[in-house]
């Protein structure tokens, strides 16, 4: 017999409470996947945006927290594309629009100038890009037009303005998979925003960080009032974005901190009532260090358990919610390696902390008061 | 009092010398003073009415415990020296009047219990808890968990565990306690030729008159003290 066949029957040998403290804990680890996943996720869809259009530098109001709150003229880019080092800059405007009829709260409306550098990465899928004399037109990513059920050909309302759907489009970016894109003058029109844009994108002519940042210190020297982010930074820093990740990982803290209260629950269950038999097996001559494996290995078996198990719950969750068509434009289907390798190892860290106590308890049991314990 | 320093049959294997026990909870004096020398090979039978020490003195015989004063020598090696996990796992073997068996395990790995603690590897440890099994005539219950069971079988499965790394003395608690006469004389009978046969010191507390008398010695006990022995 081994020593982990001992753990393994005590383990199995409480079916009931071993299931439950590992389908606890699976709930635990699982809500913790969802939603960190979905703020990583976040993260990574809007970095694959700026990768796959090549932007270096976005220029936004100095001090605006995110895209939507900031506001700049549109002539800056004149202006911007005579500074040395910037390659091409492209202007954007963003809003977001609901379509309530398809249950969709919020979906992200993109105004670009036609042939803009933003139309990097945009694959046309069917239809056809917007072109430079477009007003009332439309193109829809393809998870909106999904959700929307509308098809290039097709006739859009959009906050009370009838488009022409000109065609559908591709993106690395789930986000932008989700979002329209209309002419930058349409959506000024429509904001009342006219001559004014959320911020500028920029491609430098070296890509370097000395480069680069030598041309943000050049830019902002240039353009009072505004800020020049690198991509990743900018992304990273995102109030959003950062919201998002605090509240994902606030909420995992506590689901785990329930998780391993669980388990401190079953194990010291499990060692009073077990009390007897490790009196016995201080008596056969255990060590207190093997007793101490004993009790840990059980807790790491049932954690083991629970975090698998949590995993493939998250994994199946988070499937199941991107067939809401409201998460569906802003939650990938997929989970990230590092996500679930993280919820394992820390869904199994936190459980052998909340088998340490009992595990020691047991360690430290008096053999001759163990054995008479009733 | 007739405590014995020696036994006639040769040196002591176990010597205490003036063993107090206390215990602060109940404000118990369990045991008060006992000196008390037990032969390698001897089978002593200690007796006395419940609650006069016999089961605190075992326990500070196998190192489960340490006295409140006084000394439990092994081979003239205190206890107090030696790392009592390795003194229980390779010298004692315990034998308890509640079996104390693990209910999730067979009686084949019941009897692997103490191996852990001892030189066997894996293998061997089957292979030895077969042997012991048939040694003790459960060939055909190994694969038995204690339920399955009848309660003398149970104590031949915690007997064959006492066995389990060789030691050399055998403590048993009230080892037919919960027996009915038959077991109690097959039990009986089994710790006699195992003692013989593998040259065991046996020391069996016991309320049983017919397990007494099948002692080389008797020591009983009264208040905490040896009264005769």
């Amino acid at each position: 017999m081994r020593f982990l066949t001992v753990i393994a029957k005590n383990v199995l040998n409480r079916p009931v409470r071993s299931g439950l403290t590992a389908v606890g804990l699976s709930i635990a680890i699982a809500a913790m996947t969802i939603l960190v996943g979905i703020s990583w996720n976040f993260e990574r869809s809007f970095l694959a945006i700026y990768r796959s259009k090549q932007i270096d530098l976005i220029v936004v109001r100095a001090g605006s927290s995110n895209q939507l709150s900031s506001s700049l003229d549109e002539p800056l880019a004149d202006r911007l594309r005579q500074i040395e080092g910037v390659a091409d800059v492209a202007p954007s405007l963003v809003d977001t629009v609901a379509f309530e009829e398809k249950n969709l709260a919020s979906v992200l409306v993109n105004g670009w100038v036609a042939g803009s550098l933003l139309f990097r990465g945009i694959r046309v899928l069917e239809g056809r890009s917007l072109q430079p004399e477009d007003d009332r037109a439309a193109m829809l990513g393809r998870v909106l037009a999904l959700n929307i059920g509308k098809q290039a050909g097709d006739r859009l309302e959009v906050a009370g303005e009838t488009f022409a759907v000109v065609g559908t489009f591709e993106s690395q970016s789930l986000f932008e998979s989700g979002s329209m894109i209309i002419p930058l003058r349409t959506l000024q029109k429509m904001m009342g925003r006219e001559g004014q844009v959320t911020g500028f994108v920029i491609t430098a002519r070296a890509s370097d960080r000395n480069s680069l940042d030598a041309l943000r210190r050049r830019i902002e020297a240039a353009i009072p009032g505004a800020a020049a982010t690198p991509a990743r930074d900018y992304v990273v820093g995102d109030t959003q974005i950062r919201l998002a990740k605090a509240m994902a990982w606030t909420t995992a803290a506590v689901a785990f901190l329930l998780g391993a209260v669980g388990m401190l629950n079953t194990m010291l269950m499990a060692i009073f009532e077990r009390t007897r038999e490790i009196g016995l097996l201080r008596a056969v001559g255990w060590r207190r260090r093997r007793v101490l494996a004993m009790v840990l290995g059980e807790a790491l078996a049932i954690a083991l358990a629970g975090t698998i198990l949590g995993d493939v719950l998250a994994v199946v969750g988070i499937r199941a919610l991107t067939l809401s068509p409201t998460a569906r434009g802003f939650i990938e289907p997929n989970l990230p390696l590092e996500v679930l390798l993280i919820a394992l190892v820390m869904g199994v860290g936190l459980s052998l902390l909340g088998g340490l106590y009992p595990a020691a308890r047991a360690a430290a049991l008096d053999p001759t008061e163990a054995l008479r314990y009733e | 009092m007739s405590d014995r320093e020696e036994s006639p049959s040769g040196s002591a294997l176990l010597r205490c010398e003036g063993l107090v026990k206390h215990y602060p909870d109940g404000n118990v004096q369990a045991l008060r003073g006992v000196t008390l020398a037990i032969a390698a090979g001897e089978f002593v039978a200690i007796t006395g009415p419940s609650g006069c020490g016999k089961s605190t003195l075992l326990h500070l015989l196998g190192g489960l415990d340490r006295p409140t004063a006084g000394e439990v020598s092994f081979r003239d090696q205190p206890l107090a020296r030696l790392d009592l996990d390795t003194y229980r796992a390779r010298e004692v073997g315990f034998v308890f009047q509640a079996f104390h068996l693990m209910a999730t395990l067979t009686a084949m790995e019941n009897v692997q219990i103490p191996m852990f603690e001892g030189p066997w590897p894996r293998r061997q440890r089957a292979q030895r808890a077969g042997q012991l099994l048939d040694e003790v005539g459960l060939s055909q219950r190994r694969e038995h968990r204690p339920s399955q069971l009848s309660a003398g079988e149970r104590q031949r499965v915690a007997i064959a565990r006492a066995l389990a790394n060789e030691p050399t003395l055998l403590l048993a608690d009230e080892p037919t306690g919960n027996l009915d006469s038959q077991s109690q004389d097959e039990i009986l009978h089994l710790l006699r030729q195992l003692r013989e046969r593998r040259r065991l010191t046996l020391v069996i507390v016991t309320h049983s008159p017919d397990v007494a008398r099948a002692a080389d010695r008797q020591v009983r006990m009264k208040d905490g003290q040896i009264q005769a022995g």
